[in-house]
C-alpha cells in the first residue's frame, strides 16, 4: 500500500464523508420526525390516517432505497417535479427511515403496559398527560436500541447514492478506482472512513441507552 | 458500568483494527500477484487469469461487455447481448471453439474484473490509455474513438471553455471523458453517474448542461433523441479501442492479436460495422470508426 497515494486521496474522502454526514443527518432527522408522528397515529388508532400510515410503512419498508431514489430522481422530473440530488437523498433516507422508525417507536409505545395508562387515567390525569408523562418517556427508553440500529442502517444505506450522482464515500472510492486503479488504497480508506463515521454512533448510542434506562436498571 | 462501556469500546476498536488488517492483508496479496504477473516468474496456474489452454479446456470463455451501451454492447429486445463489441465476441467464441459467458460490466469496474479474474477478456468499448495499460494488457485495436459533448439543442455547448460556472457536465465514472475533464478542465463541475442508463436519463431530464463521453456514444444519443445536438464532435486526442486481458496473460493476448490480424484479411470489422452500427451512424462514419487488422490508418 502506497502512503503517498493515501495522502492525495484524503481530501476527496473528507469531502465525501462530510456530504454523507450532512445528508445522513438531515435524512435521519426527517425519519425520526416521521417515525414519531406515525407511531402516535398508530398508537391512538386515528381513523383514516392510520390506514394511510399503514400503506406508507408497507410501501417504503418493502422496496429498496435504490428503487425509491431512482423513482424520486429519475421518474418525478418526467412529470415536471424536479428535485436536486441532495434533496432527493435526504427525502429518500427520510422516507425509508421513517417507515422503520414508526415501527420501532410504535413497538416501544405498545410495550408500556396498558394498566399504567388506565391507572393514571383513574388518578385523574388527562389523556395528554398520560401520554407525555407516563407512556412516552418509557417508550423512548425502550426504543433507543432500535432507533440507534436504524440510524446506523440509514448511514450505511447512503452507499447507494451513486445512482443519483452524489459523491458519497462509496461512489468516491469506486470513482477513484475506475480512474486510477489504486484498488487497495481506495478500499482501505473506504473501510476506515465508514468506521470513523459509524463507530461514534454505536458508542454514543450505548451511552444514551444507559442514561435513558437508568430508571430501569440503576447503576 | 463505566468499565463496561470502556471494555465494549475497546472491543469495537479491536474489531476495527482487525477488519482493517484483513483488508490490507488481502490487498497486499493482490498487489504481490500483480507484481508476479509483471515479472512472469510464477507458474501460470497460480495466477488470477486463465491461459488460452485453460479456457479451451473449460469450454467456456468469460467476456466482459456493456449491457447498456447501445449500439456497442447492449441487451436487445429478446434479452440477447448484441452490438459491435458483442459481434466480435461471438467471433472469438466461434474461432476458439468455446461457449461464451457474457459478464455485464460497468465502466468503472473493467480493470477490476480483469485483475480479479472475473472475466478473461474485456470487450466493453475499452479505450486504450497509458494509465490503463499499466494495469491490463491491451490487444490490437479494432475501433477509433475521440471524446465528444452532447447538449440540449436550445443551449448547445460548442466549446468546453464556454461552460458556465454553475453548469454541470455529466460524465460516467471510470471513462476516459472523466479523466480528460478532471485533468484538462478542473474548474468544470462534473455530475458523475456509474452507469450509461442513468447518465442518459439524467441528460434527458435536463439535470445538466451537457454530457461528455466517447463521441461515438454522444453522436448515437443525439441521433436517437430529438432536441439534442453534438456541439463538440471531437475533443482531445484520437484514441483507439481494443480488447484487454489480465496483465501478463501472454497466451490469450497473442491469440487475440493473431485473431484480429487474421479476420482483418476478410474485412471482418467492416462487416461488423455494417451489421451493428450502420443503422445508427450511416455509412459516413465507417472508415473513421473501423480499425481493420489492428492497423490504425
Amino acid at each position: 500500500m502506497d502512503v503517498e497515494v493515501l495522502k492525495t486521496y484524503l481530501p476527496l474522502y473528507n469531502e465525501a464523508i462530510l456530504l454523507t454526514i450532512r445528508i445522513g443527518w438531515l435524512g435521519i432527522l426527517a425519519a425520526f420526525a416521521i417515525g414519531l408522528l406515525g407511531a402516535v397515529i398508530q398508537y391512538f388508532r386515528i381513523p383514516i390516517l392510520k390506514r394511510i400510515t399503514a400503506v406508507y410503512i408497507e410501501v417504503f419498508r418493502n422496496t429498496p432505497l435504490l428503487v425509491q431514489l431512482f423513482f424520486i430522481y429519475f421518474a418525478l422530473p418526467k412529470i415536471g417535479l424536479r428535485i436536486s440530488a441532495e434533496a432527493c437523498g435526504i427525502l429518500g433516507l427520510g422516507l425509508i427511515g421513517g417507515a422503520y422508525m414508526i415501527e420501532t417507536v410504535r413497538s416501544g409505545l405498545e410495550s408500556v403496559d396498558r394498566i399504567q395508562s388506565e391507572s393514571a387515567l383513574s388518578l385523574g390525569m388527562t389523556r395528554g398527560q398520560v401520554f407525555f408523562y407516563i407512556i412516552l418517556p418509557q417508550a423512548f427508553s425502550i426504543s433507543i436500541p432500535g432507533v440507534v440500529a436504524n440510524v446506523i442502517f440509514l448511514l450505511k444505506e447512503t452507499s447507494v447514492f451513486s445512482t443519483i450522482s452524489l459523491m458519497d464515500l462509496m461512489f468516491t472510492a469506486k470513482d477513484l478506482i475506475g480512474m486510477y486503479a489504486k484498488t487497495i488504497e481506495c478500499l482501505f480508506l473506504l473501510v476506515v472512513y465508514y468506521l470513523i463515521m459509524l463507530l461514534p454512533v454505536s458508542i454514543v448510542g450505548t451511552i444514551v441507552e444507559r442514561r435513558a434506562r437508568y430508571a430501569q436498571f440503576g447503576d | 458500568m463505566k468499565k463496561d462501556l470502556l471494555t465494549r469500546a475497546t472491543g469495537v476498536f479491536t474489531a476495527a483494527t482487525l477488519i482493517a488488517g484483513v483488508v490490507t492483508g488481502c490487498g497486499s496479496t493482490a498487489g504481490a500477484s500483480s507484481v508476479e504477473a509483471k515479472t512472469d516468474s510464477a507458474p501460470a496456474s497460480s495466477e488470477v487469469y486463465r491461459t488460452l489452454d485453460e479456457i479451451k479446456e473449460s469450454g467456456t470463455i468469460n467476456i466482459g461487455v456493456f449491457s447498456d451501451k447501445s449500439p456497442f454492447g447492449y441487451v436487445d429486445e429478446n434479452g440477447e447481448y448484441a452490438g459491435y463489441d458483442v459481434f466480435f465476441a461471438e467471433r472469438i467464441g466461434q474461432d476458439l471453439g468455446v461457449k461464451i459467458n457474457y459478464v455485464s460490466t460497468e465502466a468503472a469496474n473493467r480493470i477490476e474484473y480483469l485483475q480479479t479474474g472475473k472475466v478473461d477478456i474485456i470487450l466493453a468499448n475499452f479505450t486504450v490509455t497509458e494509465e490503463r495499460a499499466q494495469e491490463v494488457d491491451f490487444a490490437l485495436p479494432y475501433m477509433n474513438v475521440a471524446l465528444g459533448v452532447v447538449s440540449p439543442s436550445d443551449a448547445v455547448i460548442e466549446s468546453l471553455d464556454n461552460v458556465g460556472a454553475d453548469d454541470e457536465i455529466i460524465v460516467i465514472s471510470g471513462t476516459t471523458a472523466e479523466t480528460y475533464l478532471e485533468k484538462n478542465y478542473p474548474d468544470i463541475k462534473l455530475q458523475k453517474y456509474d452507469a450509461y442508463a442513468e447518465a442518459k436519463t439524467a441528460i434527458e431530464n435536463g439535470n445538466a448542461a451537457g454530457w461528455a463521453n466517447d463521441n461515438t456514444e454522444v453522436i448515437a444519443f443525439a441521433i436517437e433523441n430529438e432536441g439534442f445536438t453534438v456541439g463538440v464532435p471531437s475533443l482531445g486526442d484520437s484514441d483507439t479501442i481494443a480488447p484487454a486481458v489480465t496483465k501478463g496473460n501472454e497466451t490469450l493476448l497473442t491469440w487475440l492479436n493473431d485473431e484480429i490480424k487474421a479476420i482483418g484479411e476478410e474485412n471482418f470489422f467492416h462487416a461488423d460495422y455494417e451489421a451493428t452500427l450502420l443503422d445508427t451512424y450511416g455509412a459516413d462514419y465507417e472508415d473513421t470508426l473501423v480499425v481493420e487488422g489492428g492497423k490504425v490508418q
